[in-house]
């Protein structure tokens, strides 16, 4: 089942005289339960695509449906309510709250769907351990490490269980062993509760997590990776060799 | 780039962190020149004179260069944070800090100079309003004419420069100690940390001190401070006490309160919570500050406007009580000769006859603890002004029962009556004893019979007995009040004129003449103190308005995210409304119950009249206050919508 679906999408910023269009007539699919990365070189318009997938920034034209629901169409507010219920965020800059501990930021989201305290506690506890934030529960955002800020904001996005997980260079600011805790954790919620995972980056280590990778350029899908049966090694240099193909950083215009 | 170009650019793209600096400094220039046009007008002097008006006024327009600069350096100080990015940038590329420095100064200096100009201009025109407003108060009959005063400007001119200085040096001191690294921080570190307990005793010792201040204002003029030196003292550590433990109960008391809340959900915070609760405990100790200088500032303000409305108002009410009708006279003949003059001018007027007779009562079992010796009275002998219950129209008293009217809240402060009781009406031979219903507040007889004291209403059979039995000693010039009412409330005026003409046998009395004494006697002190009190009420309004804009302006970032995870506008909104009350409702409050108590400690000396004028005044300041908390809603609904 189809539950992310984006036909020909167009987005650009600017003015009428000083125009750059981002994204030129992009379409992608997304399988329910799928782990997807989208991966292109800096400014080709990763960042602007996952913000219009996920309701956040509108598109100019084109169409996106999520779970058969038109959403270019919807309402600010609808917008919103279907944000606040059904997805779940990992940002590019870490989005802490710098007013709010910890704990409190990831909590957030749960404030939301009325859990019970106790229940809402007992999740914490899990998921900060899994994700070595226990610890400092009760700092604030700028008492933290860059790394620690990351694993916070992945915390809140797993909180509540959404039914798809948007990612923005989630392991950007992490060691390469809490990266593979972080990558192992979205794999483990993507297997274990068929959470649907949209995930961009830079690095063909954590794209090798995931079971098909989008290379994006010139704002159109460039190519596309099916891990299938492959070896996460194999994956892994097959993503390597694409990108080597594809080049580094994009040329302004 | 030269550095010329370099501010002229960084002028253009700042007008936006710019208007409101202009705009505070425009307002202070205006307000400040304004008052001191005044201050040196001719049209002044007379008044000066009469009422010692000079000092007044001196040290009003001193008190206005310290609210005005405070104000100033406030809006300096939000300016020059909004800059600290650029400050770093600029070091940053390599530039020095007294280089950086000589920059702010020459733009600082175009603007704050062109803004002198234009609130110089504006506050010209505001003088003559100013001064229409004076003469309307104080019921001087002309025209508001004013000459641009050169001595004015050069005040204004000095002043303002000197405040430009210790701004400059105020930036100095902040670019000195402004760090690259502060560049890359994040705008503001967090002022939250555990709570001690210390910080709670803090918090109750501060509840302590406001309670004691309070306490010590409602004992100033009993008697316990008996010399001068002892009233300024006793005065100086209620200011001090109240002021201190206003601070420390935000610091603590707040902070503590907060600190519970927070920690009993256990991380679990609701959206308004997040908004709330959290913004501002992460702001509570800069905040305490402003917050108590709100607090001080206002409860000044409203203290100032209720006792200077107080004396405004019960100008009108004395001389109500004063001639109990338009007109009074305490001889016949006088009446008729003012009635037929009435006649003839075709006035339409009711004349209300009252015999009153003076009778020595004993008060003792009515009243209420009460120092005798201050008062210089007996207590169980004092002459009272009796008249009887037909004369007035509303009031049909049995003959054992008696009814007290017309009392002074001023005089309710040092001779409080009882609810009930009973009296003695002592006559020259016999006493009657009579059953007090009360008191009212309705006038029936002019001063000249009560001299302030109420007035005792018996059965008309009661009164009869009394007057048979009358001790000629203690009357007054006369046992007959004439009260003449004009029916047309609009020829009391033509009536006056004509009053003012005629020569009387006996004492007579106007009510608008006594009015218009009263206010030219008053006005001018009353009119500096409104001023003054307004101009409290817009800068305090102003610079939590500026705080808040501040605030917003920081904690966009913290709405994108909130919005990206899927709250709507309206659910910050909510949170946003719930620290406004907090920001804007706590400081009100206090404010209130402050004044409340300093216009209680000293009111009498102002007026007659307490609890009208004061909650007047408290409703409307309530009511312009709750303006700045609107608009401060208003601009974080701006920054909310404008977040995604
Ligand atoms: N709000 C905006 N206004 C104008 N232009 C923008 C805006 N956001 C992004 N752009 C432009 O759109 C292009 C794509 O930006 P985007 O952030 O999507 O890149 P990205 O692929 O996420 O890059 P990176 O890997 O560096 O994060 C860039 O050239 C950028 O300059
Ligand atoms: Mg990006």
């Amino acid at each position: 089942m189809i539950i992310l679906e984006a036909s020909n999408i167009y987005k650009s910023y600017g003015n009428k005289f000083n125009k750059q269009e981002v994204l030129k007539g992009l379409d992608i699919r997304v399988e329910k339960g799928e782990f997807l990365s989208i991966m292109g070189p800096s400014g080709s318009g990763k960042t602007t695509l996952l913000n219009v997938l996920s309701s956040i920034d509108r598109v100019s034209q084109g169409m996106i449906k999520i779970e058969g629901k038109d959403i270019v169409g919807m309402k600010e507010k609808q917008l919103a309510e279907f944000r606040k219920n059904h997805l779940g965020f990992i940002f590019q800059e870490y989005n802490l709250l710098d007013t709010l501990t910890v704990k409190e930021n990831v909590l957030l989201p749960l404030s939301i769907t009325k859990t019970p305290k106790k229940e809402a506690e007992q999740k914490f506890a899990e998921l900060a351990t899994e994700l070595g934030i226990y610890e400092i529960k009760d700092k604030y955002p700028n008492e933290i490490s860059g790394g620690q800020k990351q694993r916070t904001s992945a915390a809140r996005a797993f909180i509540h269980e959404p039914s798809i997980i948007f990612a923005d260079e989630p392991t950007g600011a992490l060691d390469s062993k809490s990266a593979s805790d972080l990558l192992n954790k979205l794999q483990h919620l993507n297997r274990k509760r068929k959470a649907t995972i949209v995930m961009v980056t830079h690095d063909p280590v954590a794209a090798s997590f995931s079971s098909r990778v989008i290379f994006i350029k010139d704002g159109q899908v460039y190519t596309q990776l099916n891990k299938g049966n492959e070896t996460r090694q194999a994956f892994f240099h097959d993503i390597m060799k694409t990108q080597g193909v594809l080049g580094g950083v994009q040329h302004e215009h | 780039m030269s550095i010329n170009q370099l501010i002229f650019r960084s002028l253009r793209k700042n007008l936006k962190n710019y208007y409101l600096y202009v705009f505070a400094l425009i307002f202070a220039v205006a307000l400040y020149f304004s008052f001191v046009t005044l201050q040196y007008d001719p049209a002044l002097n007379e008044m000066k004179g009469t009422v010692k008006g000079a000092a007044a006024i001196r040290a009003a327009s001193v008190l206005l260069i310290a609210i005005v600069g405070v104000f100033l350096f406030y809006a300096n100080a939000i300016f020059i944070k909004r800059r600290s990015k650029e400050i770093g940038l600029f070091q940053l590329i390599g530039m020095t800090k007294g280089k950086i420095f000589r920059m702010l100064t020459a733009e600082n200096f175009i603007l704050y100079y062109s803004s002198l100009i234009i609130g110089i201009f504006i506050g010209f025109a505001g003088s003559k309003l100013l001064l229409m407003i004076l003469f309307k108060v104080t019921n001087i009959e002309a025209i508001a004419t004013l000459s641009f005063s050169e001595k004015a400007l050069v005040q204004t001119l000095v002043v303002f420069s000197v405040i430009y200085l210790f701004i400059m040096l105020m930036n100095r001191w902040f670019i000195q100690k402004q760090t690259i690294l502060s560049l890359f921080r994040v705008t503001s570190t967090t002022e939250v940390k555990k709570v001690s307990v210390l910080e709670m005793l803090i918090g109750i010792f501060g509840l302590v001190l406001i309670l004691t201040g309070y306490y010590v204002s409602s004992k100033l003029f009993d008697g316990d401070f008996a010399t001068i030196n002892e009233l300024f003292l006793a005065m100086a550590f209620i200011l001090g006490s109240v002021i201190i433990g206003t601070y420390f109960f935000f610091k603590g008391t707040v902070s503590f309160l907060f600190y519970l809340l927070r920690k009993r959900k256990g991380g679990y915070l609701n959206i308004g919570e997040v908004l709330s609760l959290s913004s501002l405990m992460f702001r509570m100790k800069s905040n305490a500050l402003l917050l108590t200088i709100i607090t001080t500032v206002s409860a000044l303000a409203i203290g100032l406007l209720s006792l200077s409305y107080i004396s405004y108002y019960s100008a009108g009410q004395t001389a109500r009580n004063t001639v109990a009708a338009d007109f009074s006279f305490m001889n016949q003949e006088d009446a008729k000769r003012f009635t037929e003059a009435l006649k003839e001018k075709g006035i339409p007027y009711k004349e209300k006859v009252i015999d009153v007779i003076q009778v020595k009562a004993d008060l003792t079992s009515i009243l209420e603890n009460v120092d005798s010796s201050i008062l210089n009275v007996d207590l169980a002998a004092m002459p009272v002004p009796v008249i009887r219950d037909s004369d007035v129209e509303t009031i049909d008293l049995p003959p054992d029962q008696t009814l007290f009217t017309g009392y002074q809240d001023y005089l309710a402060q040092f001779m409080p009556f009882k609810k009930s009781g009973q009296i003695q009406l002592k006559g020259k031979h016999e006493g009657i004893k009579l059953r007090y219903l009360g008191l009212e507040k309705t006038y029936y007889i002019s001063y000249r019979f009560t001299y302030g004291f109420p007035t005792v209403i018996v059965d008309e059979t009661i009164f009869e007995r009394l007057k048979k039995d009358i001790d000629p000693k203690i009357q007054k010039e006369s046992t007959v009040y004439i009260g003449i009412h004009i029916s047309d409330e609009e020829k009391v005026e033509k009536a006056d004129d004509m009053f003012q003409t005629m020569n009387f046998h006996a004492p007579a009395d106007s009510r608008l003449a006594i009015i218009s004494n009263q206010k030219y006697q008053f006005g001018l002190i009353m009119f500096i103190v409104a001023f003054l009190g307004l101009t409290f009420l817009i800068t305090s309004g102003c610079i939590l308005y500026f705080k808040q804009m501040d605030e917003g302006q920081d904690e966009q970032p913290n709405y994108t995210i909130l919005r990206k995870l899927g709250f709507t506008q309206g659910d910050l909104l909510s949170g946003i409304q719930g620290k406004q009350l907090f920001n804007f409702g706590i400081p009100l409050i206090l404010g209130l119950s402050h004044s409340y108590f300093a216009v209680r400690s000293g009111w009498f000396f102002f007026g007659t009249e307490l609890w009208m004028p004061m909650l007047t005044v408290m409703l409307v300041y309530t009511a312009l206050y709750s303006i700045f908390g609107i608009l401060s809603v208003l601009y974080y609904k701006k920054m909310i919508k404008e977040a995604l």
